[in-house]
């Protein structure tokens, strides 16, 4: 026996000398009270995390469709202890070697990640013991604990409340406010994805650098919105000298109002009148004191940041503006215009009814598009799909434009599902798209008489929604290959909202390169990811969602053979092909009943699933929240899926529910 | 093969002046007491040239076969991923074997991402960043120096997964980044751009106003948002900090950078955001400088070498253990050294008292990983180079120690500064260094 495999039978032995209750130190014994035999956060939990079951079982993991979800890393040993009861819903208490605690993980019963605890193992009887345990529990004991998880689950996680405005907000903004279409922001440091946004709370730190690009922004767009007078009506009033102070007073009451989204404090006003002065007197022109007010006002916290209310007047009033501000800047990505500051002036956003009409009246508005736009840019990485490599000799159609044409297909379906309220689920499964001649070519159709006019894809296509557009399948794909595993996290990350856990340390994930000899398709290739227990507990629940889409190539296209090219030794001969078929059997591992053969039947099965619609609502809740959801926001996100569904899934009913939630109302 | 020479000069001959920021002729770097601007800007009391600090990284691993040498002492052999080194062997010490201990705790994120975290702070991943303040950034602020600019952040390759701690290597602190200037026009504008009295004192007024607002905001916010606002605050100190003492005469011989088509002209970039650290710290505008050639985990693409199939990150885990795979990250790696050398050879060009500007200052380069494919994080292969505080040079020397016994020993031996805090997985100081 090896040093190690005797190491941990010892362990095993002084777990299961603990575990059968052999301690009897009076702490041992209060455990014993509330939890049972033993403290299942020392010992069983401790098993669980070595299985790394935690992987995939969170409110947020590939297994969240389960009943089994981990409570937080972080989780205080009560908690895990109120845990380690709640598994009761996992026992049969009439016959608990029945119990899908116990059947599961030794994969007895068909489990998604495999055999976790082997069977046999000390583990395992520890675990059997447990579930003995729970089995005798009677069912107050079992709801008290939940309850109490509940209540450790809701603290207040999300207690930064400074958003900072994202660059896009940024160009938006000083656009509106000033007629500047310079779009600064797009040389200011690159903001960072993180739940998958741009605009999170978390990232929106201020480092020097970017302090620094406000300041140099700020000058610019002073400096130019007077450079040749006041072009853009920014001052109202004409002054008659440099020491207008009745025009003065008013450009920065006037000016204030719009940068700070809020009419201006005292103090504030008089900084910014003293600043104005000081610098019209120096130079003996009243534009320059205009100038200096937009320069530093630009750099302030109160324009930079979405502050929380402070103005003159009452607290009640600075409130109104705050909820104004938000409104703007999700429903319209940009500061708010004078009919919202009007309404938010009047307190017409107090009431439920007149914040409902203000936010319809928003989103009937053009500003609306672009910030749904930026919604589902960052969503589905739009980005991505523009800065994607091809390799040029396999596919020389791939040129920036056709990228920039994939992405205008996307934006055109949701943009139409969005603004002519149809069913937003369509966009997975959706036969029709609006193409130009080149994005037609590549799918085999008819090119539209007019560029992305509505083309219907003929019945013998298999192209339908979102899983077919070019936009998703190019951005997740390598440069000559497909890459099924891409295409898999996407899926669970974007569609279903599951985290798929990153590969564990030392792993290499080379996939096998083709060789002339033994020329294997890339599915046969990826066989590593199932043989290898480590791999396959999470690829396969990635690999065979995108094996079901292998009949599209790298950029899109559908092939019937994968083609493999290869080398030639000596130059200007040419390549050797090798043509492959394809085995285009894929299924969304986890998900009753979706195995399925042709790409189309993923998008109908995404459209129907519970996961998937519930995911566009939470997706939608993180980027107008700035944060990721968490158990305290259940309710939000319950209320806001309910009138999402029950409007027959517009996108537009979703947004204005999220406007309405308390979380959105009150900004945290 | 040097083919990396070849292209060099090639992609020289191509671009011309512009790849480079033309150094100044030398007389006009003399003042008229024959003392280098430099020199004079900052030469401490006692007459000693202040010393600098450069902290140089690129992402993933390497192959250690083709990079650290088999020898150790001053009879080495140069490896072929150090063979650019080779003129510049006196002035680098190559050390192997550097551990990075808290890469191995356990946190949240794969192992680029805590390897990064204990590379440049000492400390294990937070989950967002670097668990604590970087190296260069310790050492800023024990040099407490009045320089323009406290330290400078300056990047070039930017393919990365996009996570803060990809992207970042100077951290203020926890979750805390600075990131690097990666377009040189704009570092060449914060640097020597042409600013007049009246700029200052327009400027100097807002950032008045700015900071008022700032203080007026404070009370009535919570502990996460206040120290948001603080973060906001010291970058406004520090904006006020670079106003105040404008670019000295020095900036007027540096000429502005062409515009640069192709923004994935890397090799080019990273020539001129050499040229124009080296600037930065002959005229004393700063005294510490972070460069990030790729980033962590980098993804970066590199046309110039031939290797377009993958990008740098994915051919660290493809047949990286084949002849082949092996051979195409000595190339990769051969490349990064070449950068490095570049701009130590700027270093060494810029004379700066009795000697040049290398004299005065240390440069440590470092990696994430030491094998790549692997992701090994214990016998980190850096290199320090430069001869500040008499630094030992000219050797290849095999450490047992980690991370933050060679920051200490950096800190407290080179720069004879004191870190009152010690510095994370720092128990001992490295001989050998000075």
């Amino acid at each position: 026996m090896s040093a190690s495999a005797r190491a941990s039978l010892c362990a095993s032995a002084v777990l299961v000398a603990v575990f059968l209750g052999v301690t009897t130190s009076p702490r041992a014994a209060a455990q014993q009270a509330v939890a049972g035999p033993i403290s299942f956060s020392r010992t069983l939990y401790p098993i669980f995390e070595a299985a790394q079951c935690r992987g995939c079982h969170t409110d947020d993991g590939v297994a969240s469709a389960t009943r089994l979800h981990f409570p937080d890393a972080t989780a205080a040993p009560e908690d895990i202890e109120a845990f380690g009861v709640t598994l009761a819903v996992l026992v049969d208490r009439d016959d608990p070697a029945k119990s899908l605690l116990i059947n599961k993980p030794t994969n007895r019963e068909r489990h998604t990640g495999g055999v976790r605890i082997q069977p046999g193992s000390f583990e395992e009887q520890a675990l059997t013991e447990w579930v003995r345990h729970l089995a005798t529990l009677p069912p107050e004991t079992v709801a008290a604990a939940r309850a109490q998880l509940a209540s450790a689950a809701a603290p207040a996680a999300h207690d930064q409340r400074l958003r900072r405005l994202t660059h896009s907000q940024y160009n938006n903004t000083v656009r509106d406010l000033l007629g500047d279409h310079s779009r600064p922001a797009d040389r200011f440091p690159p903001e960072d994805f993180v739940n998958g946004f741009r605009n999170q709370l978390r990232t929106q730190g201020m480092p020097p650098l970017l302090a620094e690009a406000y300041s140099a922004a700020a000058e610019k767009l002073a400096l130019n919105a007077f450079r040749a007078g006041d072009v853009n009506n920014l001052v109202a009033c004409k002054p008659s000298n440099a020491r207008d102070l009745k025009c003065r007073d008013q450009f920065v009451r006037t000016f204030g109002r719009r940068a700070f989204r809020r009419p201006l404090a005292d103090d504030e006003f008089q900084r910014y009148t003293a600043l104005f002065a000081s610098e019209a007197a120096k130079t003996g022109r009243f534009l320059d004191g205009a100038r200096v007010v937009v320069e530093a006002m630009l750099q302030s916290p109160k324009f930079l940041f979405h502050v929380e209310g402070r103005t003159a007047d009452a607290r009640a009033k600075a409130e109104d503006y705050d909820v104004a501000s938000r409104l703007s800047y999700l429903l319209w990505d940009t500061m708010p215009d004078e009919a919202l500051f009007a309404a938010a002036e009047k307190g017409e956003l107090r009431t439920a009814g007149g914040l409902e009409r203000t936010a319809r009246r928003m989103l009937d508005s053009p500003l609306a598009r672009q910030a749904v736009d930026e919604f589902f840019a960052e969503w589905l990485r739009f980005d991505r799909t523009l800065g994607a490599v091809k390799d040029r000799q396999r596919y020389p159609e791939f040129t920036p434009e056709l990228a920039a044409t994939m992405v205008q297909e996307t934006r055109l379906l949701l943009g139409h599902l969005v603004w002519d309220d149809g069913n937003f689920m369509e966009a997975f499964i959706a036969d029709y798209s609006f193409l130009n001649a080149d994005l037609a070519s590549l799918y085999a159709v008819p090119a539209p008489t007019a560029e992305f006019e509505r083309v219907r894809f003929p019945a013998a296509s298999h192209r339908g929604g979102l899983l077919g557009h070019a936009s998703f399948l190019s951005a997740n794909a390598g440069p000559v290959e497909t890459s099924p595993t891409a295409r898999g996290i996407f899926v669970r990350e974007q569609f279903l909202c599951q985290h798929v856990p990153n590969p564990p340390p030392g792993v290499n994930t080379e996939v096998p390169e083709p060789t002339i000899d033994r020329p294997l398709a890339r599915r046969q290739r990826m066989q590593a990811h199932v043989a290898n227990p480590t791999c396959a507990s999470c690829h396969r629940l990635m690999d065979p969602i995108g094996f079901g889409l292998e009949n599209y190539d790298a950029i899109g296209g559908w092939r019937d053979k994968e083609v493999i090219e290869f080398e030639s030794a000596r130059r200007n001969t040419p390549r050797k092909k090798v043509e492959l078929p394809i085995d285009g059997a894929g299924e969304i591992a986890g998900l009753a009943g979706s195995a399925f053969s042709d790409p189309k039947q993923i998008g109908r099965l995404l459209a129907e699933s519970r996961a998937c619609q519930e995911c566009i609502v939470k997706q939608a809740f993180r980027y107008a929240l700035g944060r990721v959801e968490t158990a305290a926001d259940r309710e939000a996100i319950k209320t806001a899926y309910a009138a999402f569904r029950e409007s027959g899934f517009k996108f537009r009913e979703l947004l204005v529910a999220l406007v309405r939630s308390p979380q959105f109302l009150e900004g945290m | 093969m040097p083919l990396s020479r070849r292209r060099f000069l090639r992609s020289m001959s191509m671009t011309g002046a512009a790849i480079r920021v033309g150094l100044p002729p030398l007389a006009a770097m003399f003042n008229t007491n024959g003392t280098a601007y430099a020199a004079a800007a900052d030469a401490a009391a006692d007459g000693a040239l202040a010393p600098r600090f450069v902290f140089w990284f690129n992402g993933n691993g390497i192959p250690e076969r083709y990079w650290i040498p088999i020898e150790t002492g001053d009879a080495y052999e140069l490896t072929p991923c150090l063979a650019p080194l080779a003129a510049l062997r006196e002035d680098v010490h190559v050390i192997s074997g550097i551990d990075n201990p808290n890469a191995r705790v356990t946190a949240p994120g794969n192992t680029h991402h805590k390897s990064m975290s204990a590379l440049v702070s000492g400390t294990p991943y937070t989950g967002r960043g670097a668990g604590g303040a970087s190296i260069d950034q310790v050492i800023a602020g024990a040099m407490r120096g009045e320089s323009r600019f406290r330290s400078l952040q300056v990047g070039v390759c930017q393919e990365s997964h996009g996570e803060n701690i990809h992207r970042n290597l100077s951290w203020a602190g926890a979750d805390r980044a600075l990131p690097p200037e990666m377009i040189p026009h704009n570092l060449f504008d914060r640097l020597f751009g042409v600013r007049d009295e009246r700029w200052v004192s327009r400027k100097k007024s807002v950032l008045d106003a700015v900071r008022e607002d700032l203080a007026s905001l404070e009370p009535s916010l919570g502990q996460p948002d206040r120290q948001r606002l603080d973060e906001h605050l010291t970058s406004v100190r520090e904006l006020e900090r670079a106003i105040a003492s404008l670019p000295t005469d020095y900036g007027k011989h540096v000429k502005e950078p062409e515009d640069i088509a192709d923004l994935t002209d890397y090799p080019r970039i990273a020539k001129i955001q050499s040229d124009l650290v080296a600037h930065a710290l002959a005229s004393g505008q700063t005294r510490v400088a972070s460069y990030m050639l790729t980033k962590c985990q980098s993804l970066v693409r590199l046309p110039w070498l031939g290797y377009t199939r993958l990008r740098h990150h994915d051919y660290t885990h493809t047949n990286a253990d084949s002849p082949e795979g092996q051979r195409t990250m000595r190339d990769i790696c051969r490349w990064h050294v070449e950068e490095f050398a570049y701009f130590i050879g700027r270093l060494k060009s810029i004379p700066e008292g009795a000697g040049t500007l290398l004299d005065t200052t240390c440069v440590v380069f470092a990696h994430e990983h030491a094998e790549a494919n692997p992701h090994k994080d214990n016998g980190l292969a850096l290199i320090l180079a430069g001869h500040a505080g008499g630094m030992k040079t000219g050797m290849h020397s095999k450490m047992r120690n980690t991370v933050g016994d060679l920051y200490v020993t950096v800190a407290e031996e080179v720069f004879k500064l004191r870190l009152e805090k010690g510095f994370p997985t720092a128990e001992k100081k490295i001989s050998g260094i000075v």
